[in-house]
């Protein structure tokens, strides 16, 4: 007698032996002849599982590792409108797919609601280790009796609710794949390269949720978050939420002058560059201008003279000493007002937080001591705090009402999050956050600005000259350009599930 | 370079590295500097934190003392006077505020101190060298053809052993007189090629190193970030390819019933010459190596498995190869001393001669069984 198809696990595939009776199955299934049995891929298994149970074959489902979680909320709030709507929108797209919520927005409740309706193994993936503690944070509050755990930085739980990176969830997909029923990928825009990609495509989860403030990538992959999460299924802009759950905020732009001797060292640099780019005709004005730099630069000494060049050029227009005394300025001002710092470098991090006596939190800050710093930060121990990328993207810093960013790459999404630091609402009435800009007048910094804020090159209506005083502040979060249409989609009923995991817990 | 890092023994890295950076100049041969160091940084040096005050909780108090007043260079300069007033006291020794300045920042990568430097020679760095720059190429290998001849069962036990270290899939195709066919990627190879298994890739090259006779060509698989398109390639290398591997070299013997049984062959004087250079005999998802292969000038020739002492499972799924394996000219040795029933093993319908031994195998029960 034939034995029953039994569906297993493999290091982030499939493997469904002895063949089924039926053909359900085989528009899923690969014969690998490495093995001489059939493989599927393992994302594939909420459709093949449907499948089977639909044609009424016979299987045994050893592959399913996830299971069923007693979640008793000891955090409830009652929701804003538009996380109960995304909740109800997401359900009712069979429990997969993307919202998207400005920074802020609450999305960390919307996927404790998740949790609860979808009581699963989770695993949540998150971009960096703040964000990992934050999430870590939260969830050990809501679900006090859950098993919660880390994976990253160090950790290496092995729980039913587990908070990952993206780097060690990736590293990690071919055990994790079938351990999980529920995925939640926080800014899920970093889920599409090559490397992260994995963690969704090795996972037999049936039930996704992306988040994201800012899906849009720039190289076009976010097409493939609807393959690896679902469709997007709820989408709201930061201008519908103003006012009710983000506090207002306006932009000051800053613009500072090199000093005599910065000055004539940089343009002699840019004009060491110059030459040798006219010489060899590029032209930096694209990116095969400047890979063509980089290639000459790999290639012969005065190539790679101008390289160094045009970095210690850079360095100048970052780090300049005017900037400093503005910064000086600027925390003199709003003493004692809590206040973040954003640079782009690490050097400059380190160099104001040893001459301002700052405390700074960098890749190379300890986890711990990065909680540490930002939990007296909140408190009110610290009021300023120095950062490079590291706080990039969602930390919760909810009392901060002044940012000063001192130096960037220009990048739609990483401006919108920076912005969303001093956006959160925090319990002050009427909080009015403030966000500086301090660039270097006339260098290659200007352009990176303007394209940071999505703005053609010569537009100059944000400019304030700085010492011109507070009055001519110019431009209001309602005025903030985010580029995103409402779409506000009507969600289709799913089609009738099936399946042995769960559907059954309801609104 | 090697000099540079023995003179800055004591020293910070940030001064090694200015000095690195200095060697580099704007020289264009930058990045095979770069390459030595990271390799003489990450093998061959130990850096430690060496600070009296432990920075983290210096930071801690500089920084709670510095949130009192507002931030400038006047006021740094007073809280590191205090601090290093503080600190004088309690340590019952002289601190000066530039002291708690530098220690505020100790345990920084570029701050931490070269303790120890095990200094290789110059030879031996550039074959640590010249194999990273091989095995970076295979970063961006999806696939890897391995074409294997006859070699010792003990360097093919270890590449293999890697293999299944590293979490990689193996097909193996041919035969001993045409050559052996070894496929290598990963589970997901099937749906599509991937550079997901090219660092195991990568790390199995050292391994293969250890076989005598082999060649590979690597399918890679490399984006062009431009145009975002994907571009294959082909990298091929051989076992005369000349590159030294780092990694242990496996034991020519896996037990010292081998090893006592081919010093007895050789003692025995028969036409039957002992081989360790043996057939790889493929089975689906894996496949099987056996210890010996005996050959007599008349062209016929067997292989030849020794089965010591194993648990059961192992037994069962030994018992299971050979079933698949139809394979017409292997020998199983098997000690007596193991309880097969009581494993489950069932031998009638293993299609291989049998020979029964005690506590050692002679080599007169083989021939028996051969003749």
């Amino acid at each position: 007698m034939a034995r029953t198809a039994t569906l297993t696990f493999d290091r982030g595939t499939l493997i469904l032996h002895p063949p089924p009776r039926g053909k359900a199955w085989m528009d899923y299934a690969t014969w690998d002849d490495r093995i001489e049995k059939f493989r599927i891929p393992a994302i594939k298994y909420r459709s093949l599982v449907e499948a089977l149970q639909v044609s009424e074959t016979d299987f045994i489902d050893a592959a399913k590792g996830f299971a069923h979680l007693e979640l008793v909320p000891a955090l409830e709030m009652i929701p804003y409108p538009h996380q109960s709507e995304a909740l109800a929108a997401w359900k009712l797209a069979g429990r997969q797919g993307v919202v998207v919520l400005p920074t802020a927005a609450g999305k960390t409740y919307l996927a404790q609601m998740a949790m609860q309706t979808t009581p699963r193994s989770t695993l949540i993936v998150v971009p960096t280790l703040d964000l990992m503690h934050q999430w870590y944070a939260h969830l050990v509050a809501a679900f006090p009796d859950a098993e919660v755990g880390l994976l990253g930085g160090g950790s290496r739980d092995k729980t039913s609710i587990l908070v990952a990176t993206y780097d060690s969830a990736a590293i990690h997909a071919e055990t994790l794949g079938n351990q999980y029923g529920l995925l939640i990928f926080d800014e899920c825009h970093h889920l599409p390269t090559d490397f992260s990609r994995v963690i969704a495509e090795y996972a037999i989860a049936p039930y996704r949720l992306g988040l994201s403030a800012t899906p849009e990538r720039s190289d076009g992959k976010h097409a493939d978050l609807e393959g690896l999460i679902g469709r997007e299924v709820y989408r709201q802009r930061a201008e519908d939420l103003a006012g009710k759950a983000l506090a207002t905020h306006e932009i000051v732009q800053i613009k500072v002058k090199l000093s005599q001797q910065e000055r004539e060292r940089y343009n002699q640099l840019i004009q060491i560059r110059n030459d040798f780019l006219s010489q060899s005709r590029i032209s930096l004005g694209s990116l095969q201008g400047w890979q063509l730099f980089v290639q000459m630069s790999g290639r012969s000494q005065l190539g790679r003279r101008a390289m160094l060049a045009h970095r210690e050029a850079k360095a100048i227009a970052l780090g300049t000493d005017g900037k400093l005394r503005i910064l000086a300025n600027l925390l003199a001002e709003h003493y004692p007002e809590r206040t973040l710092i954003f640079t782009a470098d690490n050097t400059t991090v380190y160099r104001i937080s040893q001459e301002l006596l700052i405390p700074a939190i960098t890749h190379q800050t300890p986890v711990k001591e990065r909680h540490e710093i930002l939990t007296k930060f909140r408190q009110g121990e610290y009021n300023t705090l120095i950062a490079s990328h590291v706080l990039n993207e969602g930390v919760d810093v909810p009392a901060a009402s002044v940012a000063i960013i001192l130096s960037g790459t220009g990048s739609t999404r990483e401006y919108i999050q920076r912005l969303g630091r001093v956006l959160r609402k925090g319990n002050i009435e009427n909080k009015q956050a403030i966000l500086y800009e301090v660039v270097a007048e006339d260098t290659s910094e200007e352009a990176t600005s303007a394209r940071r804020r999505g703005e053609p090159k010569k537009k100059e209506n944000l400019q304030v000259i700085y010492g011109s005083g507070k009055a001519d502040n110019l431009k209001a979060a309602e005025q903030l350009e985010l580029n995103y249409d409402v779409t506000n989609r009507v969600t289709h009923p799913s089609p009738q599930r099936r399946g042995d995991y769960p559907q059954e817990t309801e609104t | 370079m090697i000099n540079f890092f023995q003179t800055s023994v004591g020293k910070t890295q940030g001064s090694l590295d200015r000095q690195l950076a200095d060697f580099e100049g704007d020289t264009t041969d930058y990045r095979m500097k770069r390459g030595l160091s990271y390799i003489l940084k990450s093998s061959f040096c130990n850096f430690e934190v060496v600070s009296p005050l432990e920075p983290t909780m210096l930071r801690e108090r500089v920084y709670t003392l510095a949130a009192k007043s507002v931030p400038s260079q006047e006021s740094t300069a007073v809280t590191l006077g205090d601090v290093a007033a503080e600190l004088s006291q309690e340590l019952q020794r002289e601190v000066l505020p530039a002291q708690v300045l530098a220690g505020l920042y100790a345990d920084l990568a570029e701050n931490k101190l070269l303790t120890a430097f095990d200094a290789p020679t110059a030879t031996d760095l550039l074959h640590r060298y010249n194999l990273s720059q091989v095995q970076g190429v295979f970063y961006k290998a999806s696939q890897l053809v391995l074409n294997a001849h006859r070699n010792v069962p003990g360097e093919y036990k270890l590449l293999f052993r890697y293999l299944k270290l590293f979490q990689l899939m193996v097909y193996v195709e041919g035969d001993a007189d045409h050559g052996f066919t070894i496929t290598i990627d990963g589970p997901t190879s099937l749906f599509n090629p991937s550079t997901r298994y090219g660092l195991a890739i990568a790390k199995l090259i050292p391994a293969l190193l250890h076989v005598t006779k082999w060649s590979l060509a690597a399918v890679l698989q490399t984006r062009d970030t431009y145009t975002n398109t994907w571009k294959r390639g082909r990298f091929t290398l051989n076992s005369e390819c000349g590159l030294v591997s780092h990694y242990p070299k496996g034991k020519p013997y896996d037990s010292m019933l081998e090893a006592s049984f081919a010093d007895r062959w050789d003692a025995l004087k028969s036409e039957w010459v002992l081989e360790r250079e043996v057939d790889l005999i493929p089975i689906p998802g894996s496949v099987m190596i056996p210890d010996f292969r005996l050959v007599h000038p008349d062209g016929r020739s067997f292989l030849l498995e020794i089965v010591g002492y194993w648990r059961p499972e192992y037994l069962q799924k030994k018992f299971h190869q050979v079933r698949r394996a139809g394979c017409d000219n292997l020998i199983l040795a098997i000690s007596e001393r193991l309880n097969l029933e009581k494993a489950g093993v069932k031998l009638n319908d293993v299609p291989a001669r049998i020979v029964w031994f005690k506590d050692k195998l002679l080599p007169k029960a083989v021939l028996a069984v051969m003749d």
